[in-house]
């Protein structure tokens, strides 16, 4: 396999171990910080916040005008001041004092509103892309679910939109009005006092190098944090899971030291986020006081009134607060586009599952299904199906048997059109299943499989399948399959709820759940995957009751374990490596000799061990 | 609270920091009072001079600003690492009994949740509650001699802003993790949808499905608006209270300037202290809050480590040429009052190999678990080379008794170091060349090569996916690399085709020369491979012998060993086996 001239590994040993390592520190590099802002994201993007585009722009709007009450503030005060210090006047102070209060009321009342109105924009139109992520996960085809792992399509609908949400939830839209603002209190302070201004503007060149430096920094900080502590968290995680082999193996001491180097390193991102932030958080304040007391330095120089002194204090407070607010708002960004452009790319996938196409003309529709030289494969190269041909007329009964891995489980997935099918045709009610909406043509069935899903919701909307259960239709068919007496006996009947992965239902209960599933809807074809797990003999006869009740009036397809089952239909099919081998009737099919006759010979004789094994166990006296 | 005290020299500096920066503070607003008064009176050369003082004083105060977050919020981070590294360790220590009561999920959340609830009373906490008191005294400093009136009156809104912020801050509380509690049911009905995604498709429920993820869907959307809201509400509120204050400065500072009680220096410079006030007393609301989650918090983590482990070391050694010698006599044990083991006795002398064979719940993995101490083996039960394991180091014990679990959990890391698990130095030749033996011995080297980085490709939970099969046999490997002189194997085979099982067996075979062999397993025919076979029922040994004389018996055995070749019998006309690709777990 290996070029003779290639080195081993051994002799790479040295080379492999830095390998080892870079490989292992790309692993850990958790999240690929993209850009902050992507054009052709944030366009798609917008397209969900469209709806919503009133309340946006009312809040942009908003903003501009609380942006102005906070430019007017300081004038008031200076016109006020100005009124008491050079003429005296009482009254215009007490209704300077009165103005700048309910200003500042309005103000941030109007703020509040602005503030909601964005994050209901926002949270709206996340919650829009949340349900079209999961309608569209509800449109792909099975096979893409069979290679894809359960938590990350999860994190798509979830984390991920989350991530966008958080955008506007931290107000990123107020930096339109921080912008406008600077702008403003620019112009008004020059107007104001030209060179007053340009003394108080003397302390903000360094002041920005200085903040442009270490908002680098907290970017980078903020990065790191996010990073170290996904990398922490799944460490621990994994520790405490794989706990047993740790201490299997005596690995105490490198699992603390692993963890301690995770623990260290989000430790120290923290440190280093705490220094830049603080030296920035120190840096605003400073920079205000210098301007302030050179602001003041100057006053006794120039002929300006003590009002204009109170204003231009004022205006340099609030030209330093956003600049603080920077670093986090691109974090978020950053985290919000890396969010979208993974929701994106998965919207992106074209995996339609069961598209209409145009169906090959009709059978013979007094067959409830036919399959027609129908070959399958899963992965290309391995056939699961070998031109397999069969028909079973309305109300006929039709048991699939066959070793594990023989196709019986692929045929009734074809027929419910779950995969494509590779060649060949597979009709139902005469109709090709490929020409019928797929809603059109899964109504036909109702099928139980052999591994028993139960989703969260109660015994009633299980059975139902819906969240709205028709509850004397349900108790109905309950009663039908003999299991109502069972689930009625609950402190909460019919609507009790159902643990995750319905862990608080029997094996047993879990399968007379399925039954009255697929009774309550009534369907014209039934699938039934039997299940292998034994139950206990009064849970055996219950399934046994329901089984026959279920297949009453109905044409059944049967993946048949047990030979009661088998039995009791009309034809048995016989398959054997993708193919159909045989087929016929119980009695015919053991007069044939062959591999139905031994299969059921093995089953026999292994039923026969089964019951030895039990009567030499009774004799294993209990504890 | 133990770290606090720990780190009391760094709170020390930290708190003299503070008190520094409220005195900068002090002195700046009242030389800026000076100064302005001698600006407005012409006095301009003393107004220049105090305020290149004033610019000299900012830059201090900036220092000693950064200074002191940096002490106070770094003793937080160093106290937090300090707690999560003993917790961790904690974790490693316990065992068995611990993760009965407490699970993964529950861990992770009191490490993650309570931690950081824990740090913020550490560090955001301790510097409030400091600075909120030599900030009060530094800004009534500047306001009593300036006027006591004007500082009680303007002071009055201020034990309301204390009340609103605290108040909030239990809304933020309760309201985050309702909006938690809303994401994680939208989390599991995406799950279960996903999960159960072949029923959802056979019924067509793909409509109803989106229903009912649209209710938990808009529930999370009210939960996060209704958070939105609690966070909009604060600010007018908290400004419309301290606009209060503002206007108290104004308005009777104002006309106290007008009957000329108050110089307009005075009156900045009180309008600046009083400004000051507002953020520590905004926080200390916070504070208070926290101070209450955070003592919650910190008890839940003291249940981890505060556990007790419910095994330890043993203070005996080995005796000199040890060669692992495994001798279980009259074995009795129960969980929780249901027994599972009953009067086991048997002998492997060194370098053999057995078999214990029995039926799920038959009680073959508790026996395994036991022999390595990783359940609390009873004292008097199990000896190694004559020296009962309880009275031995744990890790002497582990290191003789290697153990192979039966669900193969791999760590997020390279196949190499998975396999080298037990290595110091997985990247030495040494260890390389024994990994890469190892991975040969349990026929997962050609498998490995295959991967996209070979033996560095990364596999487990966030890595390369293997197959259960393949993540056995890696498991398998790791144990054959780390040497022990006693090796136990459960159910080795539970997950790999007919082919690999014959090569895994053979390699057994091997390892049998240079070490003792016990082998849990239900397969008769690897069983068959051991020099004796015990077969368990109920947690009694019910039958024992070799293969050739446990067949001819009619026994227990016996019958295993007909049902299995039925079953084999069964596979083998199925001809293929299950197309694994078919099933996506």
């Amino acid at each position: 396999m290996n070029a003779p001239a290639s080195p081993t590994r051994q002799e790479r040993g040295r080379a492999d171990k830095t390998r080892t390592e870079r490989i292992l520190k790309a692993f850990h590099e958790e999240e690929r910080f993209g850009k902050a802002y992507d054009a052709r994201l944030t366009k798609r993007l917008w397209g969900y916040l469209l709806p919503y585009r009133l309340l946006l722009w009312a809040s942009v709007a908003v903003i501009l005008l609380t942006s102005v009450g906070a430019l007017v503030r300081p004038l008031i005060m200076r016109s006020a001041i100005d009124g008491v210090v050079q003429k005296g006047d009482r009254v215009a102070l007490l209704h300077g004092g009165l103005l700048l209060a309910s200003v500042l009321v309005i103000e941030q009342l109007l703020g509040l509103v602005q503030m909601y109105a964005v994050q209901v924009a926002g949270a709206r139109a996340v919650a829009d892309l949340r349900r079209e992520v999961f309608e569209f996960l509800q449109g792909l085809r099975l096979g893409f679910f069979d290679n894809q792992l359960v938590g990350r399509l999860v994190s798509r609908v979830t984390n991920d939109t989350d991530a966008i949400l958080e955008m506007f939830a931290s107000g990123a839209l107020n930096a339109v009005g921080d912008l406008a603002r600077l702008f403003g209190i620019v112009t008004l302070m020059l107007v104001l006092d030209w060179k007053l201004s340009l003394i108080a503007f003397a302390a903000v060149p360094p002041m920005a190098l200085l903040v442009m430096l270490v908002r680098r920094n907290i970017r980078e900080a903020f990065r790191a944090i996010r990073a170290k502590t996904s990398r922490m968290n799944a460490t621990m995680n994994e520790q405490v899971t794989g706990m047993t082999l740790i201490q299997a193996f005596s690995r105490q001491h490198a699992a603390a030291s692993e963890f301690d180097e995770s623990n260290r390193s989000y430790r120290d991102a923290n440190m280093s986020a705490i220094k830049w932030d603080s030296i920035q958080d120190a840096a605003i304040d400073t920079v205000a006081a210098i301007c302030l007391a050179l602001v003041i330095a100057s006053f006794g120089h120039r002929a300006v009134s003590f009002g204009t002194l109170v204003a231009f204090t004022a205006y340099l407070s609030q030209f330093f607060e956003p600049i603080s607010q920077l670093a986090q708002r691109y974090t978020l960004l950053q985290a919000a586009m890396a969010g979208a452009e993974r929701v994106f790319s998965l919207l992106d996938i074209v995996e339609p599952d069961a598209p209409p196409r145009v169906g090959k003309p009709p059978g013979d529709s007094a067959l409830a299904v036919e399959l027609e030289d129908v070959s399958f494969s899963y992965k290309p190269g391995s056939p699961v199906l070998r031109e397999v041909s069969f028909a079973a007329r309305r109300g006929e009964r039709i048991a699939l048997v066959g070793p594990t891995g023989s196709g019986k489980t692929t045929i009734t997935a074809l027929l419910l059109r779950l995969y494509e099918v590779e060649s060949g045709t597979v009709r139902v009610f005469g109709d090709d299943v490929a020409g019928l909406g797929r809603e059109q043509l899964r109504q036909r069935f109702a099928v139980v499989p052999q591994d028993v899903v139960l989703f969260p919701g109660t015994v009633a909307t299980n059975v139902a399948a819906c969240e709205e259960p028709d509850r004397a239709r349900v108790e109905d068919v309950l009663g039908r399959i003999g299991a109502l007496d069972l689930f009625a006996a609950r402190e909460r009947g019919i609507d009790t709820r159902v643990d995750e992965y319905g862990s608080n239902f029997s094996t047993g209960e879990r399968q007379l759940i399925a039954f009255a599933r697929a009774l309550y809807r009534d369907a014209q074809i039934l699938i039934l995957d039997e299940a292998t797990a034994s139950v206990d003999s009064d849970t055996e006869a219950r399934l046994q009751k329901a089984l026959e009740e279920l297949m009453r009036g109905r044409t059944a397809l049967v993946i048949a374990h047990r030979l009661s089952t088998v039995q009791k239909a009309d034809r048995i099919l016989v398959l054997r490596k993708g193919r159909v081998v045989e087929q016929g009737t119980h009695a015919e099919l053991l007069a044939q000799g062959g591999l139905y006759a031994r299969l059921h010979e093995l089953q026999f004789s292994r039923a026969e061990q089964e019951s030895a094994l039990q009567s030499a166990l009774e004799q294993v006296p209990a504890e | 609270m133990g770290q606090f005290y720990r780190h009391a020299p760094r709170y020390g500096v930290g708190l003299l920091l503070l008190a520094a920066y409220q005195l900068f503070q002090w002195w700046f607003d009242t030389r800026m009072r000076l100064a302005i008064n001698f600006a407005t009176a012409g006095r301009s050369a003393q107004a220049i001079q105090l305020g290149e003082l004033l610019v000299a004083a900012a830059l201090a105060g900036f220092v000693v600003r950064v200074l002191s977050r940096v002490a106070i919020f770094n003793a937080g981070r160093i106290a937090e690492y300090e707690l999560r590294k003993e917790i961790l360790e904690r974790l490693l220590k316990l065992g068995p009994s611990f993760y009965r009561k407490m699970n993964t999920g529950e861990i992770m959340s009191r490490v993650t949740n309570d931690l950081a609830q824990v740090r913020l009373l550490l560090g955001f906490g301790v510097l409030n509650i400091i600075n909120t008191g030599f900030a009060l005294v530094s800004a009534l400093a500047v306001t009593l001699p300036i006027s006591l009136k004007l500082t009680l009156a303007s002071l009055s809104p201020l034990p309301f802003v204390l009340l609103i912020t605290r108040g909030f801050s239990h809304g933020f509380y309760t309201r985050t993790r309702d909006n938690q509690d809303a994401l994680g049911k939208m989390s599991a009905r995406v799950l279960s949808s996903v999960a159960g995604v072949r029923v959802v498709r056979s019924f067509g429920l793909e409509p109803q499905e989106v229903a009912a993820f649209e209710k938990t869907n808009q529930a999370y959307l009210d939960k996060s608006l209704a958070l939105a809201r609690l966070r909009g509400a604060l600010g007018p509120i908290l400004t419309a209270t301290i606009s209060i204050g503002v206007l108290v400065v104004f308005w009777y500072g104002g006309s106290m300037m007008l009957r000329g009680e108050l110089d307009a220096g005075g009156f900045l410079s009180f309008y600046r202290a009083l400004g000051r006030l507002t953020w520590p007393l905004i926080s200390l609301g916070f504070v208070l809050g926290l101070l209450q989650r955070g003592r919650a918090a910190f008890s839940r983590l003291t249940d981890i480590f505060s556990a007790i482990p419910d095994i330890s070391d043993g203070d005996s050694e080995l005796p000199a040429g040890a060669v692992g010698r495994l001798e279980v006599r009259h074995l009795s044990f129960s969980y929780d009052g249901r027994p599972v083991l009953d009067d086991v006795s048997f002998e492997l002398p060194a370098g053999k190999s057995l078999a214990i064979l029995g039926r799920t719940g038959s009680g073959k993995s508790s026996l395994a678990v036991l022999l390595a101490r990783l359940q609390p083996t009873p004292r008097g039960s199990v000896f190694l080379d004559g020296v009962d394991v309880c009275d031995l180091p744990l890790a002497t014990v582990r290191k003789s008794v290697g153990y192979a679990q039966q669900n193969a959990f791999l760590f997020s890391t390279t196949v190499a170091r998975n396999i080298g698990f037990s290595l110091d130095e997985p990247d030495e030749h040494e260890a390389i060349s024994k990994i890469e033996e190892a991975a040969r011995e349990a026929c997962i080297e050609s498998e490995v090569l295959d991967l996209p980085d070979g033996f560095d490709t990364v596999v487990g939970e966030r890595g390369v996916q293997l197959s259960g099969g393949q993540k056995q046999r890696v498991a398998l490997a790791a144990a054959f690399a780390s040497e022990p002189k006693v090796l136990v194997l459960d159910d080795p085979l539970s997950a790999v085709d007919a082919r690999t099982e014959r090569a895994i067996l053979s390699a057994i075979d091997r390892q049998r020369s240079q070490r003792g062999l016990i082998l849990i397993t239900h397969r008769v025919s690897a069983a068959a491979h051991c020099d004796q076979i015990l077969v368990l029922e109920k947690g009694r040994v019910v039958e024992r012998g070799t293969h050739e004389e446990l067949s001819k018996n009619g026994g227990i055995y016996a019958i295993f060993a007909e049902e299995q070749r039925i079953e084999s019998e069964l596979q083998r006309l199925g001809g293929v086996a299950l197309d694994d690709q078919q099933v996506a777990e």
